[in-house]
């Protein structure tokens, strides 16, 4: 049992590690946005000094993209937030398919950059008696698995439908993808995470489907 | 002095090749590989400037392609990770400390294109 805790720690740090990287990226990105567009103001100052005409428009446009960066990264770093909290939560009951979504936009900018498109299938609330640090690190072994072997311009739509006492998580791919080593790296990677979860994970063409009871999962 | 820019943030490239344009720099810029590549076929460039995190290809990939077209064209990359293990690929790529961490000061950077230029 220690050996299976050590190793779904070992992987909730690999997460960790891998989100907040991302994190970090977007946020420079936005850093840099704003930067030049800072720059860019002082830059048309010094013209105008120098007797060149500055348009109005010209500064609403810059002080717009400015405000819309500042506000890119509040998101960014409210995403950083919900998710550093979400490692220390206790298990409780929490709707499955507002955990993709949030797990999805975490893992968004790692999907752009390899020609991805995730969605999740609308539907009403799936509640899930879980730790959701878990369950989505769970998710993301199978982002990871999927950006690892795709070749780019793939999709992936996550479905979350009820089963009796289970929840049942589908993961449906587009054409192209070896959705069974998918599958297999998920289980041989993820054991730790799949015994705590009571898990069932079922490989059936382009889809994989995960079974976890509603209650006591983590 | 002619540099590519090649970003995928639009805006940040958008804006950096502006302001370059202030300072007598030629720029054309793009926002993936497939458009540098094209970009490199249909006009000379003297310098590179390329994010490393680039979609589908990233910037040291890029680079080879480029400058296997290019011979002569010279490169700076672009991070906004600045882990070391970037720093080392970049600068083995390069030859020189060629590595900027956004966001980066436009004189840090008139400064690497002109050592670049005169080098």
């Amino acid at each position: 049992m220690n050996d299976l805790h050590d190793d779904a720690d070992t992987l909730g740090l690999h997460f960790f590690g891998s989100m907040t990287a991302s994190i970090s990226h977007e946020l420079k990105n936005a850093l840099a946005i704003i930067n030049e567009n800072g720059g860019l103001l002082g830059d048309l100052a010094l013209l105008m000094e120098r007797g060149r005409p500055l348009e109005p428009e010209r500064l609403k446009t810059l002080s717009g993209n400015i405000r819309r960066q500042v506000q890119r990264a509040d998101d960014i770093i409210r995403r950083l937030n919900r998710f550093a909290h979400s490692a220390q939560e206790p298990a409780a009951t929490s709707d499955v398919r507002e955990i993709f979504e949030f797990t999805i936009a975490l893992a968004a900018r790692l999907a752009t950059m390899k020609g991805v498109t995730m969605t999740v299938a609308p539907g009403s609330p799936v509640q899930l008696e879980t730790r959701l640090f878990q369950l989505e690190n769970l998710l993301w072994l199978f982002l990871k698995h999927l950006f690892a072997l795709t070749e780019g311009n793939q999709t992936v739509e996550f479905a979350v439908t009820e089963a009796g006492a289970e929840v049942v998580i589908g993961l449906r791919f587009g054409e192209g993808l070896p959705v069974e080593e998918i599958g297999a790296r998920v289980m041989r990677e993820g054991q730790s995470l799949l015994t705590a979860s009571q898990a069932e994970l079922q490989v059936d063409a382009s889809l994989l489907r995960l079974k976890i009871p509603k209650k006591g999962a983590f | 002095m002619r540099v590519l820019l090649v970003d995928d943030e639009e805006e940040l490239v958008a804006t950096l090749a502006e302001r370059l344009d202030m300072r007598g720099i030629t720029t054309t810029w793009v926002t993936d590989y497939r458009a540098a590549l094209a970009a490199v076929e249909q006009e000379d460039f003297d310098i590179a400037l390329l994010d490393v995190r680039l979609p589908e290809m990233n910037g040291l990939e890029l680079k080879r392609l480029i400058a296997d077209r290019r011979p002569a064209m010279k490169f700076i990359f672009l991070t906004g990770h600045g882990s070391e293990e970037d720093f080392k690929a970049c600068s083995a790529e390069t030859g020189r400390e060629y590595y900027l961490i956004k966001p980066v000061q436009i004189e840090v950077l008139m400064a690497k294109l002109n050592e670049i230029a005169q080098s």
